[in-house]
């Protein structure tokens, strides 16, 4: 078979780095002007990956790093995508809200609570529009209500900040866990499976959380004044 | 009795010290990625560019730029792969200025990493066989380019390069292939007229 045939699969032989096969082999062995050829592919192929091989492992300068470490401090970081920010904050408001929620429900300001209960000594969040009869008690009849036996508690014992208009839920926290908080806040900005893991577990959470009965407070006596006058006790303030 | 405080948490995520704590955050990490990928970001510029002065330049500006969109490049395969491709468009962009071709043409003649071959000949030979090789880089097709650059380059595997690249390992090896045997096409004719290294 003349040679010619015997050139693409030289060079093909040459380019993989596999050894010649079958009838190339055979004839590379009776051929020395194809054997010669060959060997002088499988050269240039060595040549080509070693001036490679030069060209893409340049030593790097040790000014690199040094010097992007400097533009660094003249970079920002771009914030996450604007849509993606309101969704974690208001997930994780939501949740710490329910939370707050749940941990505050026995003490919280219904018409029937600042009737029976009178004076709360419980903090009670008031967040405009969680209110549930916001046309009988307005939230700040409530917090009147609930603070009047005793104005100085709520001054003394909370430090309350007043809500500016925002879509932000509010809750309550101790201070010193105020930037606990805070931070955890913005790890759920990033970390969109804390955040998860988070949601996933409120509602089991929830059973635990609920404890009705830690606070009871026995039913008013209502007795018909002496004189024989039967007005509920409230009426009687009235007129006064 | 415990002070409690009314606070809306997502104001306060927003506040001055949160961003700076999530911008110190942000920086230690990038630190980690800049000591792994920075050498790479250099080595695809450097292999574009042919001079040390520029390829650092570029590399620099790519490693700026990952930094700036770093929130969406925290992956470490994304953030690698995102580096690689804009160490090579920043080194290409920078190529097809003339007024960098002219100063680079001048470097040409001193390759960065050869080993020292024994005689004075055998240096001028293997330099201007290197010279030609990369001129003939220059004129492969990019894709075929960065595979060869990246697959030259000690410490990434096939798979690595796919992932970099953002093709099936398939392809990477058939653009190797094809990309060494054009090389060879081109430096053939060369090769016959001077001494290889
Ligand atoms: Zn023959």
């Amino acid at each position: 078979m003349p040679c010619e045939h015997y050139k693409d699969a030289l060079t093909e032989a040459a380019a993989t780095g596999v050894g010649p096969q079958g009838a190339l082999r055979a004839h590379l062995t009776a051929c020395d002007s194809c054997r010669a050829a060959f060997e002088q592919e499988q050269s240039l192929f060595t040549a080509i990956d070693s001036g490679l091989h030069a060209a893409a492992n340049a030593e790097v300068p040790p000014s690199l790093l040094p010097r992007v470490r400097a533009g660094l401090d003249e970079v920002a970081v771009a914030p996450p995508p604007r849509w993606l920010q309101p969704l974690v904050f208001a997930s994780a408001g939501v949740a710490l809200a329910f939370v707050v929620f749940l941990i505050a429900r026995p003490y919280h300001a219904t018409p029937e609570n600042v009737v029976r209960q009178g004076p709360v000594f419980a903090p009670t969040a008031i967040t405009p529009g969680t209110n549930a009869n916001p046309g009988k008690i307005p939230a700040a009849a409530a917090e009147t209500a609930s603070t009047g036996a005793n104005p100085s508690h709520t001054a003394r014992n909370s430090t309350f900040f007043h809500p500016v208009a925002s879509s932000n839920p509010q809750v309550l926290v101790p201070a010193d866990e105020h930037e606990a908080l805070a931070r955890f806040v913005a790890t759920l900005s990033q970390r969109s499976d804390v955040a998860t893991a988070f949601l996933a577990q409120t509602p089991e959470r929830k059973d635990a959380l609920v404890s009705p009965d830690l606070l009871q407070i026995a039913d008013i006596e209502i007795k018909p004044l002496e004189g024989g006058e039967a007005e509920a006790s409230h009426s009687v303030g009235e007129k006064r | 009795m415990q002070e409690l405080v009314l606070i809306q948490p997502g104001s306060a995520a927003r506040s001055e010290w949160v961003r700076e704590a999530a911008q110190a955050d942000a920086r230690r990490e990038f630190e980690e990625r800049l000591r792994e990928c920075g050498p790479l970001a250099y080595r695809v510029a450097r292999g574009v560019l042919r001079n040390a002065a520029d390829a650092e330049d570029v590399a620099q500006e790519a490693l700026l730029r990952a930094y700036r969109g770093f929130d969406r490049l925290r992956d470490r395969s994304r953030f690698r792969a995102w580096l690689v491709r804009i160490a090579f468009r920043l080194a290409l962009d920078r190529l097809r200025s003339a007024k960098r071709r002219e100063q680079r043409d001048t470097l040409w003649s001193q390759p960065a990493h050869l080993p020292p071959p024994a005689t004075a000949e055998d240096i001028a030979v293997s330099n201007q066989f290197q010279g030609h090789l990369e001129r003939v880089l220059d004129e492969l097709p990019e894709k075929l380019r960065l595979v060869l650059l990246l697959s030259a380059m000690e410490g990434y595997t096939i798979d690595e390069i796919a992932e970099m690249v953002g093709v099936p390992t398939g392809t990477v090896k058939s653009r190797i292939f094809i990309a060494r045997k054009k090389l060879a096409e081109k430096l053939r004719c060369h090769a016959n007229t001077i001494k290889m290294p």
